[in-house]
């Protein structure tokens, strides 16, 4: 809890980010691949003769410099906005990792939208061959936009060596060993190609704007050349998503087996059941292509465009929530987990306490008495980063009926964080220290039951252990009545938060802990 | 029998098939009728897409009969299907995701057949089978809801059913013989089931018939701004094979949005009902009773007592009345203010249920 907390009520800061990362892909990936579509359409056009194309190239070119140019700069932005928010910690270690690679990526970026622009504003003003140098040109900096940043996106599930420099303070040294990781190129051939397929369904998009009658001839020919596009995809996707999957560490690739193993009940099977709707929904969009667009040329409107694009979303977001799924429970793999702790700094965040090197929690806050309202903190520190109180992966749903006894076990679990564990594969260890844990406890205690059901248990004549050790012991520890503890705990205490913490959703159940006096 | 066209594949299947069946002068008269081609030709699709629900409703309701058992068991046998028996969970999650896209397809179906003025001579019958086709699906979800018989159905079939028990003379009497009792208990449970699978498809297939029948006689109607174009200026394609490979595709669509739906969020199977058990909080019945159930709400909070509740039955009814029988206030092009007035009244209709579904939503006290 380095940072301030980001509180999205509903649908939590995971799908803030997937909904505008999803977007952002749509386009950007449409940028790269329009970079190869548009030059390789006018070239077709001047090689057979058909200048009839160019009034429709020269207006798709404009749509695409206004959708690349502004919603795909303004959803990257947001997705570095969101992503700071919702998990600083991560960013801040890609950052620190990978600053001269998204320096380089900007600087592409810089290039492409200059020539995007240029690429536009230049039909019918400069020589054919000049004019198509500078199309070549803009796809030449799109494709270097790609291979840079996936080169960080695919670090955070394959590292690699770079975990040996780890925590050394020698992380940027080893650069290329990062950049150039194991499911580096597999991934970069895989967006390649989902990029010449929405470089296609794009122009399918825009091409059903035409009219069928006033220009059928010119229609037809573009609409079929455009349905072409998806080809590649579906002969070679395969073998590269096959080359991708065997570059997954194996302990990863488990929790996509298990999800296999499990489909017929149901259970674990997010990744699988993602990974089946990407199939479905990728194989979907080449029958309806072949339905809307190939019979139908001339009759292609823009909304049936846009029903072919809305199952290349679907697509997307499947694909793209694997990705994420995959590399459960770790933001980097093996280094930084999705809840912003580092393998590093377990042991010491267990024994000196998750709050006390927080600058957002109050530093002479006494983190060896639990209280709801250090819980709360815990919450916002450990749980937000995926779940939401009352949204998605609801904890009040999560945690059912248990009482607070069950749910001081399932902490427990989550704390030890041991591999025979039933989380282990998909969620984080809890850290902090004893008093901390309890104190989370009272906290989604009174979350889900709307009161302690439990009495609180003492965790301060316990200084030098490590928190295992007294949980462990918990069931022997001195409990106290709820109520007594409870108004000891918020008596004694100071505010802890000293920053702007947005606590709107927690308040109610601090609330009612006091009224629980 | 006609002579089959150069399209038309000359194998001796075909052949065979189409000496017995017809095939080729199916083909010919499915390619002679045209479907119009204009700006809201969007809206043509609902009713296909609705249509499209049905059949996999259907599909994953008999397979889903395999092992439910209604009466005693039906908490055990739903929890059977949804944790033990393979891919249990993904049939019953189809089935409930396309019971309530089927609902929400045959909503925006009804509203765009209004908007664009087609339940207007010759068209009343289809209309109202199509209001009719309605109120039965909204009938079947309202049975499957209890099916399960957890905690949330249970409560929430009580509370429906304790509405029309307000109605004078008849209600108690009408209640008990839909509970099979005076409380909601596996005897309800049979009944619903009966009336799930027997006698609603019984009524609701042939309605089905005469309304797709009906389609099929009047074709799709024009919006009025087409209608004021001058023939020559309409644009229309043959339903075979164009529109019928596009409605195809939509269908696929459609498909993906239910598989999207049954894979991200399940359908979740609550705890078991226990009568003894006070009632959650946030009980409420499916999204599309909401409005009724907010509209009875506000009734009973302006008039206290069983009057508010039969107030709020009565008004509900005849605006459902009045809905049914809008052709015949509006039955042709040249109804003038009438016209003018049925669409307003559509807007009108449009705003008090999107307003009553969200504000039922809004006050649900916060539960688990």
């Amino acid at each position: 809890m380095n940072y301030p907390v980001w509180d999205v009520p509903v649908i939590g800061s995971g799908w803030t980010i997937g909904i505008i990362a999803i977007i952002h892909i749509l386009i950007s990936h449409f940028a790269v691949g329009g970079g190869i579509f548009l030059p390789m359409a006018e070239a077709k056009a001047l090689r057979e003769g058909r200048r009839d194309w160019f009034p429709a190239l020269e207006k798709f070119s404009k749509f695409f410099l206004i959708l690349t140019g502004v919603f795909g700069a303004v959803t990257g932005v947001g997705i570095w906005f969101s992503i700071g928010l919702a998990n600083p910690e991560g960013t801040s270690a890609l950052i620190h990792n990978f600053v001269f690679g998204w320096a380089i990526e900007w600087v592409f970026f810089l290039v492409e939208l200059t020539l995007a622009a240029a690429y536009y504003y230049t039909w019918g003003k400069i020589s054919d061959r000049d004019h198509m140098r500078l199309g070549w040109a803009y796809g030449i900096a799109s494709i270097g936009t790609l291979v840079i940043i996936t080169g960080i996106l695919t670090f955070k599930l394959t590292p690699g060596g770079w975990l040996a420099s780890a925590g050394t303070g020698n992380e940027p040294l080893h650069f290329f060993e990062a950049f150039f990781n194991a499911g580096y190129l597999p991934s970069v051939a895989l967006r390649i190609l989902v990029c010449v397929s929405l470089a296609g369904i794009w122009a399918l998009v825009y091409f059903g704007g035409m009219d069928g009658e006033t220009e059928g001839p010119t229609k037809e020919k573009l609409v079929r050349w455009a349905a072409k596009w998806i080809l590649p995809a579906y002969a070679l996707m395969p073998v590269f998503a096959l080359w991708y999957y065997t570059t997954i560490p194996a302990d990863h690739r488990e929790l996509f087996q298990l999800g296999v193993s499990t489909i017929g009940q149901g259970a674990f099977t997010h990744v699988t059941r993602m990974a089946l709707m990407a199939v479905l929904s990728s194989a979907t969009i080449a029958v309806v292509i072949f339905l809307f667009a190939w019979l139908f040329p001339r009759e292609l409107t823009r909304g049936q465009g846009v029903a072919i694009l809305f199952l290349a979303l679907l697509a997307t977001a499947s694909g793209e929530s694997v990705r994420e799924f995959l590399r459960k429970p770790f933001v980097v793999n093996g280094y930084l987990y999705s809840n912003g702790v580092r393998v590093l700094n377990i042991e010491r965040t267990n024994r000196e306490g998750y709050l006390a090197r927080s600058p957002w929690a109050d530093p002479v806050v006494d983190t060896t008495l639990p209280s709801p309202e250090i819980g709360q903190r815990m919450f916002q520190g450990q749980c937000m980063a995926c779940h939401t109180t009352d949204g998605y992966r609801s904890m009040k749903r999560l945690l059912g009926d248990r009482d607070g006894k069950a749910i001081g076990s399932v902490l427990k679990i989550l704390h030890d964080h041991k591999p025979e564990s039933p989380y282990y594969k998909y969620m984080p260890p809890l850290v902090g220290n004893a008093a901390e844990i309890e104190s989370l406890r009272q906290y989604l205690d009174i979350m889900a039951n709307g009161k302690l059901t439990s009495g609180v248990v003492d965790t301060r004549p316990k200084p030098a252990k490590a928190a295992s050790d007294t949980l462990a012991r918990a069931d022997t520890a001195k409990v106290v009545p709820a109520a007594d503890s409870l108004k000891t705990s918020l008596d004694t205490l100071k505010p802890v938060a000293k920053d702007s913490i947005k606590a709107s959703v927690a308040k109610p159940i601090v609330d009612s802990a006091k009224a629980a006096r | 029998m006609a002579k089959s066209s150069s399209s038309v594949p000359e194998s001796r299947v075909y052949r065979w098939l189409d000496e017995r069946l017809g095939l080729t002068e199916i083909i010919a008269l499915a390619g002679k009728k045209r479907v119009p081609e204009h700006k809201h030709s969007f809206w043509y699709y609902w009713g296909g897409i609705t249509l499209f629900f049905f059949v996999v409703m259907c599909i994953t309701g008999v397979l889903l009969l395999v092992y439910y058992r209604p009466g005693e068991s039906a908490y055990e046998s739903v929890r059977l299907i949804t944790y033990d028996i393979k891919f249990g969970w993904l049939v019953r999650s189809i089935h409930s995701w396309s019971a309530n896209l089927m609902v929400a397809a045959a909503f925006v179906h009804m509203f765009s057949t209004f908007f664009m003025k087609a339940y207007r001579r010759p068209r009343e019958v289809l209309w109202i089978t199509g209001i009719g086709l309605l109120s039965m699906a909204m009938v079947f979800g309202f049975s499957g809801y209890l099916l399960p018989m957890d905690e949330l159905a249970f409560f929430a079939t009580k509370v429906g059913l304790a509405i029309p028990a307000t109605l004078p003379v008849v209600g108690p009497w009408l209640s008990d013989l839909v509970r099979g009792g005076p409380e909601v208990s596996a005897y309800t449970v049979s009944r619903f089931f009966a009336l799930h699978v027997v006698i609603l498809p019984a009524l609701f297939v042939p309605l089905l018939g005469i309304h797709l029948a009906l389609v099929q006689k009047y074709g799709m109607s024009l919006p009025e701004s087409e209608e004021a174009k001058p023939e020559s200026e309409r644009k229309t394609i043959p339903f075979f094979p164009n529109f019928a490979m596009k409605d195809l595709a939509v269908w696929l669509i459609a498909l993906n949005v239910l598989g999207f739906l049954a894979a991200v969020y399940p359908w979740q199977l609550g705890p078991a009902a226990d009568p003894l058990m006070p009632a959650p909080k946030d009980i409420h019945p499916e999204w599309y009773f909401m409005s009724s159930f907010q509209i009875l709400k506000i009734f009973g909070n302006w008039f206290p007592g069983a009057l508010g509740e039969f107030l709020g039955i009565a008004v509900f009814s005849v605006g459902v009345l009045l809905w049914a029988i809008v052709p015949f206030f509006d039955p042709e092009k040249r109804s003038g203010l009438w016209a003018r007035r049925v669409t307003w009244f559509g807007f009108f209709v449009v705003f008090v249920l999107l307003l009553t579904t969200i504000w039922g939503y809004a006050v649900l006290p916060a539960g688990k």
